[in-house]
């Protein structure tokens, strides 16, 4: 728990660093390219944000997929972590994206945009496992219905991936990684990698505190168990 | 005799605990296996896991020689008629006594005349009533019946599986019920009984003991009443055929469907002065309006079918959980066609027709999604209104494609 609670503070360390970096040192944007250029800044919360959503729904596939097949603890606890960051995270980017969009766009959201919507829908999908996995009993029913819904849900990340390289509505195309070497300048791409690296490190400490207290709380049951069969 | 029902290894977890493990049971035709063991140590289990209601961790269950489900997932509807009696009731409160038990005969493809039956249970003069006007034990007389008239009614051997069938029952009728139970057996049907109650277990030709995972021989009574069971072939109430039915008797779709058509259509009404200065896109936004909002509350029964797990009984009686069938395509389309006389637009066919298919498609796509989680202790609690927006944005597109 100790790592774990390490990796957890050098992550939101290396968060708010990232967002002084964003306020203070990253470079203006022109004003002929963005209707907001202070809002712009946003940025470098919003896509690491996304990318670590990213990481967490993988983890809540692979532990879904882990349960459901090998029936293994461990990866119903990287489900049940997975699903709790992607909660965070994923309403993070959506919350981010909102107040972005409503400077940029003058409007916070589009119905229409597939990268939108898509997100949308992965987070709402992480309410839903969060909200519901909390209310039932643990057990093999709840595990099982819930890690289908986490499985088949993860549909909606390559799709959400590729939404803005295929249908480009109204959210931006990525502007790293591309074929013509990106839009950004190399301050702008130092802060973004370093709060993207920032966002990777606490979502990866986020996790790992995850499982290590569902570990506990499954001790905690088991032991009640015992102690109700004595009683 | 034939083997009517087998558990091969079967294992079977509920909550975190493994209830059943590496267990075989069989019953043959013209055998009536009493279950016996303490509370708590698998009975129901059994059961349920024989009627195909519980999903296997190991092993599989088989029907004649049919395979209904085993530990990889895989379903089928078994070959025998099966006559099912769990330990809640199985029926609904909204159910007349008689159709009830017609219902239930014609999951065996055969109809007969219940009236000697409901005498012999001192029923009789319920027959027309509704189930929700009858004391418990009396509704538990309606559920064991449900169970044995289709095997009565049928001339090949069924498996009828009984889950504590004596509960709330009166001396008389529990003396009436071994008379039948042994009749049923002596006809060459096979019976599952659950029970702790020794009247019962005379009646058994083997007794399975949970405890000891043994089944052993016991000597049954070989007398039994003359029954005489004049049948008709008849089609078999299908899931849809019984949810359209009960909606039409109970109005449930009115409560949920009906009110959030009408509201959303009221509401749009109310703003409706701006109509005439909206594109053609947000104008037929509001006409399909009340027709999505009726898809998106779903299907009233999944909740309503909960009740004395009348649900469960229809998954393994039934083959599935009613539902309204065709019936959304008809709200659907009156409710497009009222949103047009509303708005004062001129009837368009193919709009009424989208407002149809698109009531239609959300609303059993929302069922879908009620459905998937039926197996979870608090099903109602499981907010499964969270997921209903990934249907927002096919809305859009189509309002979109449709406007173009």
């Amino acid at each position: 728990m100790k790592v774990a609670n390490a990796v957890l503070f050098a992550g939101f360390g290396g968060i708010g660093a990232s967002m002084l970096l964003a306020l203070l040192w990253a470079p203006s944007v022109s004003i002929d390219a963005f209707e907001s250029p202070a809002a712009q800044r946003i940025f470098y919360w919003h896509v690491p944000a996304a990318w670590a959503a990213f990481i967490a729904f993988g983890a809540l596939f692979i532990g879904s997929g882990g349960w459901l097949f090998k029936r293994s603890e461990r990866m119903w606890r990287l489900h049940v972590a997975g699903s709790e960051a992607g909660l965070a995270t994923g309403l993070m980017t959506v919350w981010s994206g909102c107040v972005w969009g409503a400077a940029e766009w003058g409007t916070p959201w589009d119905w229409t945009d597939v990268r939108l919507n898509t997100f949308g829908l992965l987070t709402l999908l992480a309410v839903y496992v969060v909200l519901g996995r909390n209310s039932q009993p643990d057990g093999v029913e709840t595990r099982d219905t819930f890690a289908a819904f986490g499985l088949y849900g993860f549909v909606l990340v390559p799709l959400t991936y590729i939404a803005t390289r295929i249908w480009t509505i109204r959210h931006p195309g990525p502007v790293v990684g591309t074929d013509n070497g990106g839009s950004i300048n190399s301050e702008m791409g130092l802060v973004l990698f370093f709060s993207a690296i920032s966002f990777t490190v606490l979502i990866v400490g986020h996790m790992m505190a995850s499982m290590r207290l569902t570990d506990l709380e499954q001790k905690l049951e088991q032991l009640q168990s015992q102690t109700d069969k004595v009683v | 005799m034939a083997g009517l029902l087998t558990l091969n290894e079967v294992e079977v977890r509920r909550g975190m605990d493994v209830v059943l493990r590496n267990h075989h049971l069989t019953v043959a035709g013209g055998q009536c296996v009493a279950l016996v063991g303490a509370n708590g140590s698998g009975k129901s289990t059994v059961l349920e896991a024989a009627a195909g209601l519980l999903p296997l961790e190991k092993g599989s269950v088989l029907h004649g020689t049919t395979v209904i489900i085993d530990h990889e997932g895989r379903r089928r509807t078994g070959p025998l008629t099966l006559g099912l009696t769990l330990q809640k009731n199985g029926v609904l409160g909204s159910e007349v006594v008689e159709e009830h038990l017609q219902m239930a005969c014609s999951m065996g493809g055969t109809s007969t005349d219940a009236a000697p039956f409901l005498a012999a249970f001192n029923l009789k003069h319920r027959a027309k009533d509704l189930v929700a006007h009858l004391s418990q034990g009396q509704v538990r007389k309606i559920a064991v019946l449900s169970a044995l008239l289709p095997a009565f009614a049928s001339d090949e051997a069924c498996l009828l599986l009984l889950d504590e069938p004596s509960t709330g029952l009166d001396d008389d009728a529990v003396k009436v019920l071994c008379g039948w139970l042994s009749a049923l057996r002596q006809r060459g049907h096979g019976l599952l009984v659950a029970t702790h109650d020794q009247r019962l277990i005379e009646q058994a030709t083997h007794l399975h003991d949970l405890a000891r995972g043994a089944t052993e021989p016991c000597k049954a009574p070989t007398d039994h009443p003359d029954i005489t069971t004049p049948s008709a072939p008849s089609r078999r109430c299908s899931p849809a055929a019984f949810g359209v039915k009960t909606h039409l008797q109970t109005m449930l779709w009115l409560n949920t469907n009906g009110m959030a058509a009408l509201l959303t259509l009221g509401i749009l009404l109310a703003m409706g002065t701006f109509y005439p200065d909206l594109s053609p896109l947000q104008q037929l936004g509001f006409l399909l309006a009340p027709a999505f909002a009726a898809g998106l509350c779903g299907e009233p029964l999944v909740a309503a079918m909960r009740e004395e797990r009348a649900a469960s009984w229809w998954m393994a009686v039934g083959g599935g959980v009613p539902h309204a069938g065709w019936m959304p395509l008809m709200i659907g389309t009156v409710v497009t066609a009222g949103a047009s006389v509303g708005f004062e637009e001129p009837f368009n066919g193919l709009y009424v027709l989208v407002g149809a298919l698109l009531c239609f498609a959300v609303w059993h796509g929302v069922r879908f999604m009620q459905m998937a989680t039926v197996r979870l202790a608090r099903p109602h609690a499981a907010m499964v209104g969270l997921l209903t927006p990934v249907l927002i944005l096919p809305y859009a597109v189509l309002i979109d494609w449709l406007t173009r």
